[in-house]
């Protein structure tokens, strides 16, 4: 029999409209508590006024129109930049933080600045949260009980439906796909909308640097993202193809469970 | 006598088929209430009547026999081009309506719920060009354009609305309101569509095919009437079947590498036999020029008969007035009617008067009487058709069933005329050749 | 000119007239189920924030027993026209379905791709969001 005590009394769910998307979290009652959750949405907030490339007066805007330089933006954006540079590389330039010509880091930026929220819950003492940005999640600890938390991820074929269900612990679940938004993650290289794939999901401990792998490689393509993510060191793939076959690296077996 | 629908039974018939469309969207609305509600209310509402009225604009023109017969070409294509006017304004009311009262409803911007309607509601992308398409339409239709361009240019625009219609068609069924849940109203509203398709494929396409198989129309000579003015004869078979009246006209077009595309409306000059018919056209443009050239042995295809300008021939006391070129269709007349009858033939100069001789023979032959009233105004002192004139010449005037045709200015001074004359104005009938 | 005003003017009295015949005092037409008075020991109603979609305001209820939905309930859906009614009939169903089986997998969280907010999904999320 299961506990008598059911997880969801001490725990407390939020929803934050911010950054043109709904962040949620699942937090221990403490962190509400001891106010910082808060200071988590305070953050992401701070992070969309800087770094929204919709809000005309963003430091990413006037860096765009080049009317500041990075030393006279905030200091985050700086390590954004270098952030960005260097999966640029890694990438072999399916990543970009200018896409299109024009200066939009937020293919990590959302990622990164998740990750930090829920860095900012952690450091306050709780050692059990989840705090999901429009579908890339980072995790900490699991749901309670020993337990890992389950993800389940979206099938892009079949809206309202899961493909497969992955155990979580203390990393980050990152999905790019054109499910929601339609073919919106460009091919740098040619300027045209990425082909082949569905979606495709990447595990591994950092949100931002997750987020940043899986729009890459689904830029990428299929066969290209196969080998590439191979190849990445701590971080485990797993892609839905627009004919509905799936392919996975072979580590990515062990966030699998019995659904 | 062949069937006639009159213009009341037409009307009547329209404005039913109105009030079914209003009773339809009744139906499909249980309720509505604040602003959102009544601008998608009024953008249903007149959404439906659109949808109705471009088919209402396309039977007009559809040539169907019975309403030529009883209306006219003339009043058809005035009221086409007034319905017209009005349709532009439901459909662009229309879509107002629905931006905006979706957009009050969900609380958006009209400027994003328009991207939303036009990215995720299906086909309302192909509704829109629609749209734009009639607004060009009409704009080239309005007389200011329309005069600068040839009028077959004008004329193959125009056919764009059909396009138009065709790719509004499905937003209907996928995004109106009455239609998503009610296969009956679609399989209505389906009906009515195919059955004006099928009528305007019937009467433009295959009737004027199949005459002119049966008949073999071809030119059997040309003749020199006047300076500016030719009579074409044109020979056939079985012609008796196309049951054409005196008064009448066919739309005419002539094989030739250079008029084939074009066809024209020409009254008959003559009362048609088996085997002949006759037109006589005065050279006013750059069709007409060209027929005086016509080869005999060329192929005619001819549409019709068409007009609702018949003498009634209950009245045996008949005045035909006749303008210039107007004497076409009243000469046919002159030639087929019994009982009193007098012909008015005012021209310019004894240049433009035509069929002298014709006229002179049939007027002995029958016991007519001919007034030839020739010259300007200055030469005859006044107006000369004056209705003192009028009483002289046709004396019991206000007891005859009057038939008039010729150039629109005459024509307007000739009603007021024989008005003041004392002829009721039910008794005076004429049809206008500006269509 | 004085016949435009005409049909103009008797367009919009004809549109007039026909709408307020139908419309009605309510300000909201509001859909059939009313949220449970009481409910079986264990079970807890969580009510979703009111959606306005084009069609008109959706409100969605999630019953929940411990950590799992058992029952979803429409509490506000348009009923206008009667393309409202079909979707009340048909597409509600259908999406309370997809949710239940969606969680009946005991999941915490979805991740997929990156979500802007629609109406019923909106709705649901923050039902979720909302329990506990």
């Amino acid at each position: 029999m299961p506990s008598a005590t059911p997880v969801i009394d001490v725990r407390v769910r939020h929803a934050e409209h911010v950054m043109g998307t709904v962040v949620s979290f699942d937090v221990p009652a403490s962190a509400r508590a001891d106010g910082s959750l808060d200071a988590a949405i305070r953050w992401l907030h701070w992070a969309d006024r800087v770094f929204s490339p919709y809000r005309a007066d963003s430091d990413v805007s006037l860096l765009a129109r080049a009317e500041i330089t990075v030393d006279g933006c905030a200091p985050e954006m700086a390590e954004v930049i270098a952030a960005c540079a260097f999966i640029h590389d890694l990438s072999g330039g399916y990543f970009t933080a200018s896409p299109g010509g024009q200066f939009d880091p937020s293919g990590y930026v959302k990622g990164w600045a998740v990750e930090r929220a829920a860095a900012l819950l952690s450091r306050a003492g709780s050692a059990d949260h989840l705090v999901n940005g429009g579908g890339d999640v980072q995790c900490a600890g699991g749901r309670g009980a020993g337990e890992p938390w389950r993800v389940g991820i979206a099938d892009p074929l079949r809206p309202g439906r899961l493909a497969l269900v992955v155990e979580a612990r203390d990393c980050a679940v990152a999905t790019s796909g054109t499910a929601e938004r339609g073919p919106h993650i460009v091919d740098p290289h040619t300027g045209r909308p990425a082909a082949g794939l569905a979606s495709l999901t990447v595990i591994g401990p950092s949100l931002a640097l997750a987020d940043a792998y899986a729009t890459a490689a689904f830029a990428m393509g299929p066969s290209l993202a196969r080998d590439w993510t191979d190849c990445l060191d701590g971080y485990e793939a797993f892609a839905i193809t627009e004919s509905g076959k799936t392919w996975q690296t072979p580590a990515f077996a062990r966030h699998l469970t019995p659904t | 006598m062949a069937t006639a629908v009159g213009p009341r039974a037409l009307l009547a018939a329209i404005a039913a088929g109105a009030a079914a469309v209003l009773a339809l969207w009744w139906h499909s609305t249980l309720s509505l209430s604040g602003l959102g509600g009544w601008l998608t209310g009024a953008g249903e509402i007149l959404g439906l009547l659109a949808g109705y009225a471009v088919v209402v604009l396309v039977l007009l023109m559809a040539r169907i026999r019975p309403i030529e017969r009883g209306i006219g070409a003339d009043r058809l294509a005035r009221w086409h081009a007034m319905g017209g006017r009005y349709v532009i304004g439901l459909v662009s009311g229309h879509a107002l309506a629905i931006v905006w009262g979706y957009a009050v409803t969900a609380h958006a911007s009209p400027v994003s719920e328009t991207a939303t309607l036009l990215t995720n509601y299906p086909d309302v992308l192909m509704a829109t060009v629609a749209w734009f398409l009639l607004l060009g339409v009409a704009l080239v239709s309005a007389r200011a354009v329309r005069r600068k361009m040839s009028y077959e240019t004008w004329y193959y625009l125009h056919f764009y609305t059909y396009l138009a219609i065709a790719l509004a068609f499905s937003h209907q069924f996928a995004d109106g309101a009455a239609f998503t849940s009610s296969l009956v109203a679609r399989f209505w509203w389906s009906v009515l569509y195919l059955l004006v398709a099928t009528l305007v494929i019937w009467y433009r396409v295959w009737v004027p095919a199949r005459d002119f198989a049966r008949h073999k129309l071809r030119v059997a000579g040309v003749r020199q009437e006047g300076p500016r003015t030719v009579s074409i004869y044109i020979s056939g078979r079985r012609l008796r079947e196309l049951a054409a009246e005196p008064g009448q006209f066919f739309r005419w077009r002539f094989l030739t590498r250079d008029l084939w595309w074009q066809s024209h409306p020409y009254s008959l000059s003559a009362v048609p036999s088996d085997e002949l018919m006759r037109i006589t056209v005065q050279d006013v443009g750059e069709h007409s020029a060209a027929l005086a050239s016509l080869r005999p042995g060329t192929r005619v295809i001819a549409e019709g008969p068409f007009g609702a300008f018949i003498p009634d021939r209950t009245n045996r006391s008949v005045l035909l007035l006749a303008g210039g070129v107007g004497i076409t269709p009243l000469r046919a007349m002159f030639a087929a009617l019994s009982g009193t009858v007098t012909l008015i033939y005012r021209a310019s100069t004894w240049q433009d008067v035509v069929f002298q001789a014709e006229l002179d023979a049939i007027a002995e032959a029958r016991g007519a009487t001919v007034h030839y009233v020739v010259g300007s105004r200055q030469d005859l002192g006044g107006d000369p058709l004056s209705p003192t004139v009028l009483r002289r010449l046709a004396p019991g005037l206000h007891r005859m069933d009057v038939y008039l045709c010729g150039p629109p200015g005459m024509t307007g001074t000739a009603v007021a005329a024989l008005t003041e004359a004392g002829v009721p104005r039910r008794r005076i009938h004429f049809e206008s050749f500006e269509f | 000119m004085r016949r435009a005003i005409l049909a103009v003017t008797a367009t919009v009295a004809g549109l007039v007239a026909l709408l307020s015949f139908k419309t009605h005092s309510s300000e909201r037409t509001v859909a059939a189920a009313q949220p449970a008075a009481s409910l079986p020991p264990g079970e807890r109603a969580i009510t979703g924030n009111v959606a306005d979609t084009a069609y008109g305001p959706v409100q969605v209820q999630v019953v929940v027993k411990a950590t799992k939905i058992v029952k979803v309930n429409i509490l506000e859906q348009p009923t206008s026209t009667q393309n409202d009614l079909q979707i009340g009939q048909f597409a509600f169903p259908r999406l309370i379905a997809e949710t239940l089986s969606a969680q009946s997998a005991r999941i915490d969280t979805v991740s997929g791709a990156t979500y802007t907010s629609g109406g019923y999904v909106k709705s649901l999320q923050s039902a979720l969001d909302n329990g506990a």
